[in-house]
């Protein structure tokens, strides 16, 4: 039974993993991660890309939601323009190494400007504004042929490393899943600084942060930039993943998708972040699989399970929100408080 | 016994066990039995939810009894089809992520998707492994390309080719001095806007003046400024694309409340018999272009005798055979067509064979699906029928010939 941690230096107490326990975890995982593709099959190797890809995704959006208190409903066109530049920018030959960050930059050059009604409005009044982004930038999407396409969409040419194409999703998981890992560091350090603790305060009370000497204005368009630039690389990572994609992907589903993810997994949390994502993405999956094992000895069930499956994850969602309102993150808390103070209980 | 003795509630844990039991129901090898010697997969992501629901249930339930069916005649040169069909709820990542399942588990020599993004998200993969001919409802103009998309077919016109179809009808009955005055309306889609160049084209090309273009959201309510256009336009004809059902219905209501004579016509997906009863008193007159034929059409066409009869055994609850369901059994049909031919030549089933099959598929009797020897030469069959609904007897019946495109 462990009973606490005992942090005898500052230096101890910030660090990000502070026992040995949760880094001997983190080294299983990381072993875990580089190992999956090779005993995985081609199908869960795409899972596991998607997946990477909406946990980047849902982490930008829990930065400006979870974390700062900035509801977005935009989030999918951010993930657009991530999409459509790093397209535009690999068709001129640029390698995926600087498509990313382009991709990433662009996208947060547009959260800042959708950020500058967040110092007069926010709420539900932000989400409408975030929308009404939502709209514009599809908009934008299937108009502006020239760059996007219009409605035809664009073609992504393959990921290449030196001639080396990333042109299987093999391949491809070696370049979203260590961005997934960095993206997701990055945001677990970001809240260890004065920049992210700025962010909690202002979700907690923007007057009390600003009487606090926080700049709302410059912190909230941070938080802006930084959850739109990870829906850009998200984007961007996508666009190379499918290597075509139209503007009918990005739509108000998809941003509600990544909403409901981080709802789902915890607010304000990285390890929520992962857990929505994880259930967002894989538990359709589970149930389209038992569709189809039912399927095999009654073929006709596919067409009347199928709109059933989609009743139950929408009460499995329902579900949660009911009964844990703190998502899958307070699960897996108590699981793990069981485990440490077993054989009492939690 | 306080509540704390009991933090985690019984209900909860009862809703998590079950999930994890529907989890580890879902990890049983699911295909362990499939891939048995002389077996062929057809695989299959039709959108049975979502949107387009309306017409992937007719879509998969049309391609998996095509199978049985012709599982029932010894299926293909001797081998039996196999059909796995599961949901796409028309979204592209699960369409995709259907698309891999399958083809990982039991890679079908052929593949029927879900919809235009479908196509084109996989075509490069499809490209790539060269082992599967693909096809789907979209019949995107983009997508009849052999040379670019070389694995893909469609089991009709493009949207462009029925553009013309109808505007080669509009030529060929028009009477008098002055040429017909044509409307486009569509929707602001990819779906809606594939046609428009083409259509464009073709009026240019019979010099038959478009004297208005509207765009409207695919499910516009409000359509009184559009009509208000047209009014003032006077077209003969309007054609209708990138729509179901709505708002056709308001947009032929007011237009007739208006005083307008003109007539309406639509494109495949707005010419199902029940879609056009769903119009009510607004489908009278109805006209539009249907690459095949009705199910209740079966004079001289066995194949939609065979299709009306399998279907009325395997599915007594089905009073109507929809257009949707001769779709699939028609893409059933040339999937097995195209197998049969490279089978028979001895040629082992690659992306590669099947593409060379598919091309010389010329003159083929579809046994009156089509009404007109079909060619899939350039990767679509490229003839349709023009066909007018009548609210009485609520049938619609033909208003042309067979046309061809070139």
């Amino acid at each position: 039974m462990r009973i606490g941690d005992f942090r005898a230096s500052y230096a101890h107490d910030e660090s990000l993993w502070p026992t040995r326990v949760q880094r001997a975890w983190l080294g299983v995982l990381a072993l875990a991660l580089i190992a999956f593709p090779f005993g995985a099959n081609g199908y869960q190797v795409s899972l596991a890309c998607m997946l990477g890809i909406h946990v980047i995704a849902a982490a930008g959006l829990n930065i400006m939601t979870g974390y700062t208190g900035l509801i977005s409903l935009g989030h999918a066109a951010f993930m657009g323009v991530g999409c459509y530049t790093a397209a535009w920018f690999a068709q001129r030959g640029v390698p995926f190494f600087a498509t990313l960050p382009l991709a990433g930059a662009t996208a947060a050059l547009l959260g800042m400007v959708v950020g500058l009604p967040s110092l007069r409005i926010k709420g539900l009044y932000l989400a409408v504004a975030t929308l009404a982004t939502q709209f514009l930038v599809v908009y934008v999407f299937r108009e502006w042929d020239s760059v996007t396409g219009g409605v035809r969409g664009v073609n992504v040419p393959n990921a290449s490393l030196g001639g080396f194409e990333l042109l299987n999703d093999q391949r491809m998981y070696f370049l979203i899943a260590p961005v997934a890992v960095a993206l997701l560091v990055a945001a677990r350090n970001l809240f260890r600084t004065r920049v992210g603790r700025a962010f909690i305060a202002i979700r907690d009370k923007d007057i009390s942060a600003e009487v606090l000497g926080i700049h709302l204005l410059r912190y909230k368009l941070a938080a802006f930039a930084i959850g739109s630039f990870y829906a850009g690389v998200a984007g961007a990572l996508l666009g190379y993943f499918y290597r075509a994609m139209t503007p009918e992907y990005f739509t108000l589903q998809l941003s509600i998708f990544y909403l409901a993810a981080i709802i789902v997994g915890g607010l304000g949390s990285m390890l929520g972040t992962i857990l929505g994502a994880v259930f967002m993405t894989l538990v359709p999956e589970l149930l389209r699989g038992v569709v189809a094992g039912i399927a095999q000895w009654a073929p006709r069930a596919t067409e009347i399970l199928s709109p059933v499956q989609q009743v139950v994850f929408g009460l499995l969602i329902v579900g949660f929100l009911v009964f844990e309102p703190h998502g899958l993150l307070e699960i897996w808390r108590r699981v793990r408080r069981t485990f440490h103070l077993w054989p009492f209980r939690a | 016994m306080s509540q704390y003795d009991h933090p985690t509630d019984p209900f909860r844990r009862r809703v998590v066990g079950a999930s994890l039991g529907a989890a580890g129901l879902a990890a049983l090898p699911l295909h362990s039995a499939i891939a048995q010697s002389g077996e062929i997969v057809v695989g299959a992501a039709p959108p049975i939810t979502g949107v387009f629901a309306f017409a992937g249930v007719g879509l998969h339930q049309g391609l998996g009894d095509y199978c049985e069916w012709r599982n029932t005649k010894g299926g293909v040169a001797g081998r039996k089809l196999r059909y796995i069909g599961e949901d796409s709820g028309y979204k592209m990542d699960q369409a995709m992520s259907v698309f891999k399942k399958i083809m990982g588990a039991n890679k079908p020599p052929v593949f029927y998707g879900d919809s235009t993004a479908w196509a084109k998200a996989a075509a490069k993969e499809v490209s790539q492994l060269g082992t599967t001919l693909t096809s789907s409802p979209s019949f995107s103009s983009d997508l009849a390309d052999p040379k670019n998309v070389p694995y893909y077919f469609m089991a009709g016109p493009t949207y462009t080719a029925m553009g013309e179809i109808l505007l080669e009808y509009i030529n060929r009955t028009s009477r008098g001095a002055s040429r017909p005055a044509v409307a486009i309306v569509y929707s602001d889609t990819e779906f809606g806007r594939d046609p428009i160049p083409g259509i464009k084209a073709k009026a240019g090309a019979l010099q038959i003046p478009i004297v208005q273009e509207i765009v409207t959201k695919p499910g516009a309510v409000d359509v009184s400024a559009e009509v208000a256009k047209l009014r003032r336009a006077k077209p003969d004809y309007v054609i209708f694309h990138g729509y179901v059902l709505a708002p056709i219905p308001e947009f032929i209501k007011q237009m007739r409340e208006s005083g307008m004579t003109t007539t309406p016509m639509g494109t495949i997906w707005s010419m199902d018999k029940t879609t056009v009863d769903a119009m009510g008193a607004a489908g009278q007159g109805w006209m539009g272009v249907m690459p095949y034929r009705y199910s209740y059409d079966t004079k001289d066409a066995p194949t939609m005798q065979i299709i009306k009869d399998f279907a009325a055994k395997a599915r007594p609850n089905m009073s109507y055979v929809p257009l949707f369901y001769t779709h699939g059994w028609l893409v059933g049909m040339i999937f097995s067509e195209v197998m049969e031919r490279c089978l028979k030549a001895g040629k082992p089933l690659t992306g590669a064979n099947m593409k060379a099959a598919l091309e010389s598929i010329d003159n083929w009797d579809t046994g009156g699906v089509t009404g007109l020897l079909a060619s899939l030469k350039g990767h679509q069959i490229a003839s349709g029928r023009i066909y007018t609904y009548d609210a009485n007897t609520k049938l619609l019946e033909p208003a042309s010939g067979w046309i061809k495109t070139a």
